[in-house]
């Protein structure tokens, strides 16, 4: 038996009126679809979602005692206890795929939301088709600033953008630069998607209206077999701080490269991605001592909020890994999404997105440094404050904003 | 940009260039021999690096060492996939041309899942070679040594293929059945030997470079495709069924990627291969030294 949304529907609003509170657990499932990189070039981001959510779930589903929403309590309350179900499916990190597994999860599969995508040109068109639908789009993992500027009504993000991100580095720079340290000149390394060139362009942008000078631009072309001509460039600007923003491949070459051909910057600032991947430290983390990546997430969190230790050893059981920046937000977003789903009383689409629109939950009660979770009229969270974390004996300390930072920043790198 | 910047992009595309070749050359040798476009070519140089990677992870080999025996397993999988596979396609009576570009098509597909299902999607490397991250500097330009390493084996292999096939009898029965497949098998000479052996060959070559870059490039199931784009467009360049104009087009793609970056925007670099490409195929169809 299939159950579409309507029986989902009609089922809780029948048993809420006839049966007894008690006999609701099991009357009926929400359907989430989770749109990820399952094969090709990503899959392992996607592999590693899947268990983010997975473990979410287990917080959702199951009877947990963590300060989160929902995981007290079995399933959703607010629909009988109802449980919720994830389908998987792979966009391949092509848009094109993304808009067709979309649509056929919203027709076929009957989910009541989707969330998504790590990359944020597959968020593009995911988001587009969740809008003709009118089924919510939870944007977990994407951060480029165009995507909640587009006007959509089904579109939201509870972590910060690129913007925000590249912000908090350049407060990071002005806050140094008062205590006397050299800062005035940036090379900007941005992939071609729209990930990295959104990046690149909030990056300019700032580093203009605030004063640095960007000796070098370079926007290259992604999975390049080589990056030796464009380290050839990287090193002769020679600029203070070097800003990559790449995925993990390029990422992995781009040092390689640096170190073949003898560019040592004084400083990296990475926009993540690449730069918050266990594969990326395995394969050239002992050239990366001291490399400065944003993030929304901290493990030093769990020394102030011991949940988060324990949820990450949840995730751990699963992966093997520990959190990072992109299965934390991948985690927070599933919870974020079911409590919305809860707080509607409804598997309809409209509903939750109203929920969504009505959400408001304190930072303790996230596994993130974050002040709050509360979307403004785009679905932009912008109380989600990033942080920046230095790479420093083989693991990440938090060293930006003061507020939530444990070390004092290493600079420079080495 | 200074004269040392411009040295540096030419010295860094010869090294990559000769390596390109070196991909190409596996490529152009089963194409010349029996007109079959290997699709999975890609896939080959991809289990190379794995196999380096896996005798490097379990056996502490590193892979300057075990480039032979990667080698080695290579040609026994390339001779085992035309007896398996690409013997079968070409015997097909209907639209043979077709069922030979679909068998290698999805032999790519089903090697690249395999691989994903068993080694995972995660990134590897070989993090302590002997060569890896060592570099050489010359007059402050830098040559790296596992390319300068891939640069020497792709030169060493090239001269010792282009030996096997002039001065051995081997060679000379490969050569013969290129020309006229018809005519050697009344010479008494066995077809699909030959053919087992071109493809051998041809992935042996694509093996030892897989093994050589498992030193400075990151493995994954999918890093086959960048490479197979650049091995086609290289055997069109350097000319159908040449390998030598395969090795020369290697170069040149290697040395025009270099140029172009240095004058373009980084992002538009393989615009500089693909224009040179059109070129060449508008005033020469059959490419620079292709023969037919």
């Amino acid at each position: 038996m299939t159950i579409t949304r309507r029986d989902v529907l009609l089922g809780a609003t029948a048993t809420a009126a006839l049966v007894p509170l008690a006999a609701r657990a099991q009357t009926s499932e929400v359907v989430i679809g989770v749109i990820y990189p399952f094969s090709g070039g990503s899959a392992q981001q996607g592999i590693d979602a899947q268990k983010a959510y997975e473990t979410a779930l287990e917080v959702i589903n199951k009877d947990t005692d963590f300060d989160l929403p929902l995981a007290k309590g079995e399933g959703l309350p607010g629909l009988g206890g109802a449980k919720v179900r994830l389908v998987f499916a792979d966009h391949q990190a092509d848009p094109q795929k993304g808009r067709a597994e979309a649509e056929r999860l919203i027709t076929q599969e009957k989910v009541s939301a989707i969330i998504g995508t790590y990359q944020s040109a597959v968020a593009v068109t995911v988001s587009q088709i969740c809008e003709r639908y009118q089924i919510p789009f939870v944007s977990a993992d994407n951060s480029s600033p165009s995507l909640h500027r587009r006007g959509l009504k089904y579109y939201f993000r509870a972590s910060p953008h690129d913007e925000m991100y590249s912000a908090a580095m350049f407060d990071f720079f002005d806050a140094l630069k008062k205590k006397g340290t050299k800062i005035d000149t940036l090379s900007l390394f941005h992939e071609d998607t729209i990930f990295g060139t959104d990046s690149g362009n909030a990056q300019a942008k700032i580093a203009g209206e605030r004063g640095y000078k960007i000796v070098s631009d370079i926007k290259y072309r992604a999975n390049s077999p080589s990056l030796s001509a464009e380290v050839q460039q990287l090193k002769s600007a020679n600029a203070d701080v070097l800003m990559p923003s790449s995925y993990t491949t390029d990422g992995i070459l781009l040092v390689k490269t640096m170190a073949e051909l003898g560019y040592k910057p004084n400083a990296i600032v990475a926009q993540d991605a690449g730069f918050s991947e266990k594969a990326l430290y395995d394969a050239v983390g002992d050239k990366l001592e001291g490399v400065i990546s944003r993030g929304t997430f901290s493990l030093d969190l769990a020394q102030k909020r011991p949940m988060v230790g324990k949820i990450n050893e949840m995730f751990k059981a699963r992966s093997g890994k520990d959190f990072n920046d992109l299965t934390s937000r991948q985690f927070m977003g599933l919870i974020i999404l079911a409590d919305a789903i809860n707080r509607a009383k409804s598997a309809d689409g409209e509903k939750i997105r109203d929920a969504l629109a009505a959400t408001d939950i304190p930072g303790e009660q996230t596994i993130m440094p974050w002040k709050r979770v509360k979307f403004d009229e785009t679905g932009q969270n912008n109380d989600a404050d990033p942080v920046l974390l230095q790479y420093v004996g083989g693991k990440f300390v938090t060293i930006f904003p003061p507020q939530a930072a444990i070390a004092e920043a290493i600079w420079p790198m080495k | 940009m200074t004269a040392q910047a411009i040295i540096q992009s030419l010295a860094s595309g010869l090294l990559m260039g000769l390596l390109y070749g070196l991909i190409a050359v596996g490529l152009a040798l089963i194409f010349g021999l029996m007109d079959v476009v290997n699709f999975a070519h890609g896939e080959f140089l991809m289990i190379a690096m794995y196999v380096s990677f896996f005798l490097f992870a379990f056996f502490a080999i590193d892979p300057l060492l075990s480039a032979p025996l990667v080698a080695a397993a290579l040609f026994v999988f390339g001779a085992v996939v035309y007896l398996l596979i690409v013997r079968f396609a070409m015997r097909a009576k209907t639209n043979a041309g077709m069922v030979q570009i679909f068998s290698t098509f999805g032999l790519a597909i089903v090697m690249r899942g395999l691989a994903q299902f068993f080694f995972t999607p995660d990134y590897r490397s070989v993090p302590h070679s002997w060569l890896g991250g060592k570099t050489i500097s010359v007059a402050g330009i830098f040559l790296p040594e596992p390319q300068l390493a891939g640069a020497l084996v792709s030169i060493l292999a090239f001269a010792g293929l282009y030996f096997f096939i002039h001065r051995t009898d081997f060679g000379r029965a490969l050569e013969a059945t290129r020309e006229d497949p018809g005519a050697v098998a009344l010479v008494g000479i066995d077809k699909n030997r030959v053919f087992a052996l071109g493809w051998g060959l041809g992935a042996a070559l694509v093996g030892l470079a897989g093994a050589i870059m498992a030193s400075f490039f990151y493995i994954y199931p999918d890093v086959g495709a960048s490479f197979a784009l650049i091995a086609y467009v290289t055997v069109a360049l350097g000319g159908f069924g040449s390998v030598f104009g395969a090795f020369a087009g290697g170069i040149i793609v290697g040395l025009v990627e270099a140029t172009t970056a240095l004058v373009l925007p980084p992002s538009l670099k393989s615009v500089g291969i693909y224009a040179v490409y059109l070129l060449v195929v508008f005033i020469r169809p059959r490419g620079l030294f292709g023969s037919m």
